[in-house]
């Protein structure tokens, strides 16, 4: 059987690229609501998940304020669907 | 949630969970646009409606920019307002978002030509009002459907049937005269976007 990909077999990771998934884009506020995240560990993950090409984050401002927006990449969904493929070999389902 | 290795079974509530909580639903505020777009319209012809009706004079026509100044301007603002506080831009929003992009280019395109033909000294201004009641009442229609809304579509519907209406006037060469046909299009407008724009604010303070 295939091997789950590590970089998404992580809670955090997971949540973040099944959020990406859904949407055009989410920026990081949304992100750290919807995964009931602390901003510290969230800022880690999505910089590892961006690292790797999976996801593209865009920084901008908003006023004085940051804003960064997030979004899935064509080698990202890739990865989610053969995660979830894998997965369903794993649950029999 | 932590940075934590799930078990396989977690993996998959996980997903299942994230995906609940990304549901496209209605947001406060959603209606804006469309209300500014339609009490600007509506305020605007009305404006125009009395004043010909007081001065008889066709000048008072280019206050019909109004509503491309003071509705492109504010489009801008609260669209980007509500972008921020939304956090999130799902696949539908990217849709809508294009279809009316595409509205607006065309409702451009069309009031540079009939603005070039105006100043040929042909005048051609009645094509607006088909492009107001045929491309937008299109595009609200398709809204309508991608973010399945049925007054969007009842009200595109109407918009769209006042303007068949006006494309038969025009072929017929029926005068579309102020005191009749302006009453008519604020009705339209009043259709396609006040009480569409009402109902989806509405939907969104009241949903659970």
């Amino acid at each position: 059987m295939k091997e789950l990909d590590p970089l998404l077999h992580s809670q955090l990771r997971l949540a973040i690229m099944s959020i990406l998934m859904n949407v055009d884009e989410a920026d990081f506020v949304y992100l750290k609501e919807k995964t009931e995240s602390t901003a510290g560990n969230l800022s880690v993950q999505i910089d590892k998940l961006s690292s790797t090409g999976y996801i593209t984050v865009e920084k901008g401002f908003v006023g004085k304020k940051t804003r960064t927006v997030c979004r899935i990449t064509e080698r990202g969904q890739d990865a989610f669907r053969n995660y979830v493929e894998t997965l369903k070999q794993y649950l029999n389902l | 949630m932590i940075d934590k290795q799930p078990t396989e079974r977690e993996s998959l509530e996980i997903i299942t969970s994230m995906i609940n909580r990304t549901k496209d639903r209605y947001m406060l505020g959603d209606g804006n646009i469309l209300l500014i777009w339609g009490y600007l319209t509506v305020a605007v012809t009305a404006l125009v409606w009395i004043l010909l009706a007081l001065t008889h004079n066709n000048a008072v026509n280019w206050l019909w920019f109004l509503i491309w100044i003071v509705g492109g301007l504010a489009t801008i603002r609260i669209t980007r307002k509500h972008d921020i506080r939304k956090g999130m831009k799902s696949y539908s929003d990217k849709l809508v978002s294009r279809l009316w992009t595409a509205a607006g280019c065309s409702g451009f395109a069309m009031t540079a030509l009939c603005l070039g033909f105006a100043f040929s000294g042909i005048d051609s201004w009645s094509a607006m009002f088909v492009f107001a009641l045929i491309v937008i009442p299109l595009a609200e229609i398709a809204q309508g459907i991608i973010i399945d809304e049925r007054s969007f579509i009842f009200g595109g519907f109407t918009g769209l049937a006042i303007g068949f209406f006006t494309v038969c006037c025009i072929a017929g060469h029926i005068v579309l005269y102020a005191n009749w046909y302006l009453p008519l299009f604020i009705i339209a407008f009043v259709c396609m976007m006040v009480i569409p724009g009402h109902i989806l604010n509405y939907k969104a303070r009241h949903q659970k």
